[in-house]
């Protein structure tokens, strides 16, 4: 994945792609297998941002306008106008409304262990434990199907509604917005699933299931 | 400032892994601190992180090493407080990258800037030497090598000191970990003067097997601490040791064969 030319990101408010090098051709065509390969599933995407540290203006303005001409992204190109049909304006406008409450979410299947780290622009989700020395950081909320004892971050960037649940929840320590807390010295144990979040400018832990 | 500090960095080193590097570099910057000495212990380890865990401290990581010379933060941010000791920091090594995220060259500003304002800078670092070993020993006035007295070990050792002589960083004193008297005694463990005849460098100490060094590390307190632990006397001895103290070494043999059971054999007559 690391070798990519081109990645694919889709975010809560559309598409980044971003891309390593310079070269015009290489680029297009891998942009060109990307987009085969997804078949429908990018056609008429809304895309955001062309990234690449190494890009030039110049081929930026160039890929975007591929982009928007030859697969129908829907790209604004600033100085560019972009007619947009009257019926297409409407239609995405309901999906918004869901994705600006929730966002995405991010699935993980199987054990985090130490060292691996998850970062993701909306919710993670792991099916699995996250052992000590793991690392979770989300814009939005996390939730773990198992025993949280890594790094939790829910809600990075400020977002001080976010959450953190566990069926074992026993990080190492728990960040949600700019807020940081450690569990306690003694050794206790909560046997049920417990749920993370900030009360009155402070992290509150409680079961998320009181009558168990 | 004017008041500069010109303080010591020692880079605990050993060249195979599992023999205490990190161990070593816990107790010995906790007993350097509980003699009112300043010290920075720091985690060389990128990647393999252990010295938080070792000391306690790990809940408490917001910055690390690498953080410091990508100018994430500052300095000061990343070092982590000990939780027993006024004068004791953690500077923690990352956790989720790896050993080419440091330079030498930036571990070498790293570790001068530290020693302008504490009295003793111990650098934990990773087995091998490869990359994470070679920044590890860059700013470094002194090695402490740590062996246990195995064939495999002591050969790393030698190799390592060799490596030490060839980066200009001269004269290492040599830690031997646990040591066990019944089976030296037996001809089925290396003595320390087997040791000292492959190595033919200075001993710092030696550190017996002792159970007291699981239970501490497993509870976050280095051995060096507890009172009753004949390693934690070990550690204590070499940290005087280290400050040009003369010590004598460790007696491990009235260890062995405790009072109680000698007055048992008087009284059994065996």
């Amino acid at each position: 994945m690391k070798n990519d030319l081109v990645t694919i990101k889709g975010m809560a408010d559309g598409m980044y792609i971003e891309v390593r090098g310079n070269d015009l051709e290489s680029l297009t065509t891998a942009i060109h297998e990307k987009i085969m390969k997804a078949g429908e599933f990018f056609k008429g995407g809304k895309l955001i941002e062309v990234r690449g540290d190494e890009l030039s203006p110049e081929n930026r303005l160039e890929l975007m306008l591929i982009l928007k001409y030859k697969y129908d992204f829907k790209v604004d190109i600033p100085g560019i106008s972009v007619p947009v049909a009257e019926e297409e304006k409407t239609e995405p406008a309901k999906i918004n409304v869901f994705e600006a409450e929730e966002g995405l979410s991010k699935f993980v299947h199987g054990t985090l262990r130490s060292g691996q780290e998850i970062a993701f622009n909306g919710n993670i989700v792991v099916i699995g434990d996250v052992n000590p020395g793991a690392q979770l950081k989300a814009k939005g909320n996390i939730v773990v199907l198992g025993s949280l004892k890594g790094l939790a971050h829910a809600g990075v960037g400020g977002n001080t509604k976010a959450v953190v649940a566990a069926y074992s929840l026993l990080p190492t320590q728990l960040r949600i917005a700019d807020l940081i807390v450690r569990p306690p010295e003694d050794d206790t144990q909560y046997k049920y699933p417990e749920i993370a979040r900030i009360v009155d400018g402070e992290v509150v832990i409680e079961p998320y299931l009181p009558n168990k | 400032m004017d008041n500069e500090k010109m303080g010591t960095a020692i880079v605990v080193t050993s060249g195979k892994g599992g023999v205490g590097k990190t161990t070593t570099s816990a107790n010995l910057g906790t007993g350097l601190a509980m003699l009112g000495y300043s010290v920075v212990v720091l985690d060389a380890d990128i990647g393999l992180r252990n010295l938080d865990v070792v000391m306690g401290l790990e809940n408490r990581i917001v910055y690390d090493i690498v953080d410091v010379v990508e100018k994430n933060c500052r300095l000061k941010q990343a070092l982590i407080k000990d939780k027993r000791h006024e004068k004791l920091f953690l500077l923690p090594a990352a956790q989720t990258k790896d050993k080419t995220a440091v330079k030498p060259e930036q571990m070498v500003e790293l570790v001068n800037e530290l020693k302008k304002n504490y009295d003793y800078i111990i650098i934990d670092s990773p087995a091998g030497i490869e990359q994470g070993f070679q920044y590890s020993i860059a700013g470094a006035d002194r090695a402490v090598i740590v062996t246990t007295p195995e064939i495999s070990a002591v050969r790393d050792a030698d190799r390592v000191i060799g490596i030490l002589e060839a980066k200009e960083l001269h004269d290492p004193t040599l830690i031997i970990n646990r040591i066990r008297t019944d089976m030296v005694k037996r001809g089925d463990m290396m003595s320390i003067d087997d040791i000292l005849d492959i190595l033919a460098i200075d001993l710092l100490g030696i550190v017996p097997d002792d159970e007291s060094i699981v239970i501490s590390t497993n509870k976050g307190e280095p051995v060096v601490m507890d009172d009753k632990a004949i390693s934690g006397k070990a550690y204590r001895n070499i940290v005087r040791r280290i400050t040009g103290e003369e010590v004598e070494l460790l007696n491990l043999e009235a260890n062995d064969e405790s009072k109680f059971s000698k007055v048992l054999k008087l009284i059994f007559g065996k």
